[in-house]
């Protein structure tokens, strides 16, 4: 890392009681850990340890502020949590520096939009609201779901709802719903974005705004569980809304009903894959397990990489990367697929909407093949996408 | 002096020539004027008499120009005084200008001073069996036209877009009398100053290209066919994150979410996977077309017309079927 | 500096609907929004309250459901609002439009600029700066993505041209029009939002602007609307062929002569 400049740092009492009043960031007493095991540290991205520093003198200046690369270029992984030895929410703490950023108007270009997207059209992609239920097309009207008293709500998230890619996701998951018999509802065009990227981001008040939106129709439908199909959505979703809710992602409701026998996979094999444990659902929500059992039972086999579950590394969409741009270089998605392709794995498999984008641009020799765990369990159940 | 009631042009200076917008709303006015069953005059201001002959060679009965040599650059306040001076005592029933950046900002304080209507950005103009104007305006992102009419106040105001009519052809000599203003100004008469202007540069603009040429990373980073297909057929050429990540063509170009939102008439794309994150800035296209190898590529449901099939032999063809027309 | 900014409500592009027969539009269960412009009209006039301090008042002319959309201006960070509402202001066009503003900004008092966007999305006329200027017998400025004030009180508006941009100094008061997308429009600051929905929004009728009844309205608007006609293009055609090279490059070929493009 580059010396950074002597500058004279400013103790700001109300900023320090503020961030510690939102944070545990008192524990911190600057071991470094937290840089050690970040990956974008190795390229100098990020020096965490030293945005916590800036942060607990309460005034960083422009440290801090827009032209602070490393703040922003956080993918909120929660690497870094795992490594702290003083169990600091170190995400929690760069959310609330952020929150900073925003109220004083330093922030880098291209986010302002997007919340006003967020805001006036309930997605990021400023896509109309009418237009979230495309991906249903070429799905039969009977894995549509129905309203008669299902309780169940399959969460699409707007990925899935807009992104070709991510829409085969969410068909297939509703093909097999409906093959496993399991009564879903899903909430059209009324539902909104779950404001993780306003979350990541620190607009708290957006991510708020969203819940509550999202709670008032969850509440209209009667609904008491919601089912995920990004683990974003999921993380998103558990936080924003109350405890009437159960929040699942997609992997834990299949892998429940493939041991409790009510779906059947077989006759498919994927050969010889490596998963990615999603960072917003393995490391920060301990779900590793469920989309493994689900490839093994439709035949994969599975070899782990290096990094693999707590240690996994990030494919660079979270914390509000997917809308931004970063250098082509050191890209961590080009990094995990070189990791992928190492194993002999002949694809990458994941579960989220997020990764399977990044991995799907990433740069490399040759193309890599990017498969998600719903379309491989849909197709062993005999509904492929 | 010309009768009342005639439809008038006002013929928007661009250096020594006029704004094509201006020649392609004269040439149609004729037949306005006729419509109308009145004159037409064409009106410019701008210094120096020799675009005034030029001005006589478009079809107009009479070319009024109003001359000073401190009249080189547009102002809104002297531009406006200086046309409500003509116009008063001429009683035009028609004035129509090109819907400029200048055209816009004289007309609408003109159309105030003048306590008349103005519609402006019309795509067609045409006279009614009741012998009125009526402008079409696009509205709505384009959805939706509206035909607007000024029933009583006159002149009617109304602004064109560059590109709505055709070109017209000027005849050899002039075909009207051209008479010359010289109004007493100096530079107090303006009502801003100068201060700096900067011509464009030659940066690349895909907003205001009518067709594009997208490649993506199934280009294998080959630009070169691109190029030769976006020569052929007046393209500019773009690129999905992939190809400008690799390199192979400038950042500029490269179209998405993140990058430059287009409208163009007609979009090619080749190679290109479909995320979401790119199709958002080709959404607003005309008419798309699609090659990839992939018959599930996303991209084939942004797609008007999709070809699955290898693009770099299919490019090759296309540019010599292209070439041999 | 006392900035007024002209703020227009339009409805989404994707979801107005025509009724042919009445000539109007289907508004009922339509998302509106603040006319995009008119936000980096906001923007521009926040900046320079940043820098230089004074008011910026939102004010804008159209029915009571409005309303929400000057309080989210306020949370964004306006002073205050100022809402001209009454049937009579009903069916205006430009002139009409930009009359009732004047008197609007004339309500406001003491005005330095005003700021307004430079086309609105829903129709977009781009003639009501102008206007505005006109009726005040304010200097103006259109089509402008940089704007300063000098150190003599003058403003200094750069235009972005068709080949190219100018920059102009007018004498204040003045009216601009600032171009869509001249620059990153801040977001709601939530601080501001409680504030924002109590706030109480100056509502203003036309026996309040006591305005010339000639002017105002449908009356007031020497331009009329004969006849709508929609011209949506439909969704994607959606045709997929797998074609060998020479097949597929004449196909290619022939559309684009269908297109138009053929030749460069």
């Amino acid at each position: 890392m580059p010396p950074t400049e002597t500058k004279p740092l400013v103790w700001k009492d109300e900023l320090w009681e503020d961030l510690c009043r939102t944070t545990n960031a008192a524990a911190c007493f600057q071991c470094g850990s937290c840089t050690a095991t970040c990956p974008l540290a190795e390229k100098g991205q990020l020096n965490v340890r030293q945005v916590m520093r800036l942060g607990a003198f309460g005034d960083g200046g422009s440290d801090l502020g827009a032209g602070a690369p490393g703040l922003w270029a956080c993918t909120t992984c929660a690497q870094c949590n795992v490594g702290c030895p003083r169990g600091v929410d170190i995400v929690g703490v760069i959310r609330h520096l952020r929150a900073r950023g925003w109220k004083r108007n330093e922030v880098p270009p291209g986010l302002r939009p997007l919340l006003w997207a967020e805001f006036q059209d309930g997605n990021p992609y400023r896509l109309p609201p009418s237009q979230r239920t495309a991906w249903m097309r070429g799905l039969a009207d009977s894995a549509k779901g129905s309203s008669d008293g299902a309780t169940t709500v399959l969460y699409v998230g707007c990925t899935a709802s807009y992104d070709p890619r991510a829409q085969r996701t969410a068909r297939a998951i509703a093909r097999v719903l409906t093959a496993a018999e399991v009564p879903f509802r899903l909430l059209g065009d009324k539902e909104v974005c779950c404001g993780e990227t306003p979350r990541a981001l620190g607009v708290d008040g957006l991510f708020r705004e969203l819940s509550r939106r999202n709670a008032e129709t969850l509440s209209q439908v009667g609904a008491t569980r919601v089912v995920t199909v990004s683990p974003h959505c999921f993380d998103a979703l558990k936080a924003g809304l109350g405890a009437d809710v159960e929040v699942m992602h997609y992997s834990q409701l299949l892998d429940e009903l493939l041991s409790g026998g009510k779906l059947k996979v077989s006759g498919y094999r994927p050969g010889v894959l490596t998963y990615h444990d999603p960072c917003y659902l393995g490391r920060q929500h301990g779900v590793y397990e469920p989309p493994r059992r689900l490839l093994e039972a439709a035949g994969a086999k599975l070899v782990e990489m290096p990094r693999s579950r707590r240690w996994a590394l990030c494919c660079g969409g979270g914390g509000g990367n997917m809308w931004r741009e970063s250098d082509a270089e050191g890209r961590l998605a080009d990094l995990r697929v070189a990791e992928a392709r190492e194993t002999g794995a002949s694809a990458l498999a994941t579960a989220c909407p997020f990764c399977v984008t990044c991995f799907a641009g990433a740069q490399g020799p040759s193309h890599y093949e990017i498969v998600d765990v719903a379309e491989v369990v849909a197709r062993a159940a005999g509904v492929p996408a | 002096m010309t009768a009342p009631g005639a439809v008038w042009v006002y013929a928007e200076r661009h250096g020594r020539a006029f704004r094509p917008v201006s020649l392609e709303i004269l040439g149609h006015a004729r037949s306005v004027a006729d419509a109308l069953g009145t004159a037409l005059v064409a009106l410019t201001i701008g210094p120096g008499e020799g675009p005034a002959r030029e001005l006589a060679r478009y079809g107009a009965d009479d070319v009024v120009v109003v001359d000073h040599p401190l009249l080189t650059r547009y102002d809104t306040k002297l531009f406006t005084e200086l046309l409500e001076q003509e116009l008063r005592p001429a009683a035009p029933s028609v004035l129509l200008l090109g819907a400029t950046r200048d055209g816009q900002d004289l007309a609408g304080r003109l159309a105030v001073r003048l306590r008349t209507g103005l519609t402006a950005h019309v795509t067609s103009l045409e006279v009614n069996s009741e012998k009125q104007l009526v402008g079409w305006v696009p509205g709505f992102g384009g959805g939706i036209e509206a035909g607007v009419v000024c029933p009583h106040h006159r002149p009617a105001i109304v602004t064109v877009r560059p590109g709505v009519f055709p070109t017209p052809t000027p005849s050899s000599g002039p075909t009207g009398t051209v008479r010359l203003v010289h109004p007493a100004l100096d530079s107090t008469a303006f009502g801003s100053r100068r201060v700096a202007y900067d011509p464009k540069g030659t940066t690349v603009d895909l907003t205001r290209s009518d067709v594009l040429v997208v490649g993506g990373r199934g280009t294998d980073g080959e630009f070169g066919r691109l190029q030769k297909l976006a020569h052929l057929i007046g393209a500019e050429v773009g690129a999905t994150r992939v190809a400008t990540d690799a390199g192979w063509v400038e950042r500029e170009r490269m179209i998405g979410q993140t990058g430059v939102v287009t409208h163009p008439k007609v979009a090619v794309i080749l190679g290109a996977s479909g995320a979401v994150q790119f199709t958002v800035g080709i959404e607003k296209a005309g008419f798309v077309i699609a090659v990839n190898r992939d018959p599930d590529a996303p991209i084939f449901e942004s797609a008007d017309l999709g070809i699955v099939g290898d693009l770099g032999p299919i490019v090759d063809r296309l540019v010599e079927q292209l070439g041999e027309a | 500096m006392r900035i007024v900014v002209c703020l227009k409500v339009v409805p989404r592009p994707e979801e107005v609907r025509v009724n042919l027969e009445a000539k109007t539009l289907e508004r009922s269960g339509v998302r509106s929004v603040i006319n995009p412009a008119d936000l980096n009209a906001l923007e521009t006039a926040l900046a320079l309250r940043d820098r230089h301090g004074g008011r910026v008042i939102v004010l804008s002319m159209g029915p009571p459901n409005f309303e929400p959309y000057l309080r989210v201006a306020i949370a964004v960070g306006a002073d205050e609002a100022v809402l001209l509402s009454d049937r009579a202001f009903g069916g205006a066009d430009t002139l009409a439009t930009s009359y009732t503003l004047a008197q609007g900004v004339g309500a406001v008092g003491d005005v330095d600029l005003v700021l307004c966007g430079d086309e609105s999305s829903d129709g977009g006329t781009s003639q009501v700066p102008q206007g505005l200027a006109e009726w005040l017998g304010m200097s103006q400025a259109t089509y402008v993505d940089q704007l300063e004030v000098t150190k003599d009180g003058a403003l200094r508006a750069r235009r972005v041209l068709e080949d190219g941009s100018e920059t102009l100094e007018v004498p204040l008061p003045a009216v601009v029009s600032v171009l869509g997308g001249a620059n990153e429009v801040r977001f709601i600051d939530y601080d501001r939002w409680a504030m924002a929905q109590a706030a109480s929004v100056r509502v203003i009728d036309s026996a309040a602007l006591a305005a010339d009844p000639a002017f105002l309205g449908l009356k007031g608007s020497p331009t009329v609307v004969a006849g709508l006609r929609e011209v949506r293009k439909p969704g994607r055609r959606r045709e997929v062929v797998a074609l060998e090279p020479e097949v597929a490059a004449t196909r290619l070929a022939e559309e684009l002569r269908r297109l138009g493009v053929s030749h460069g």
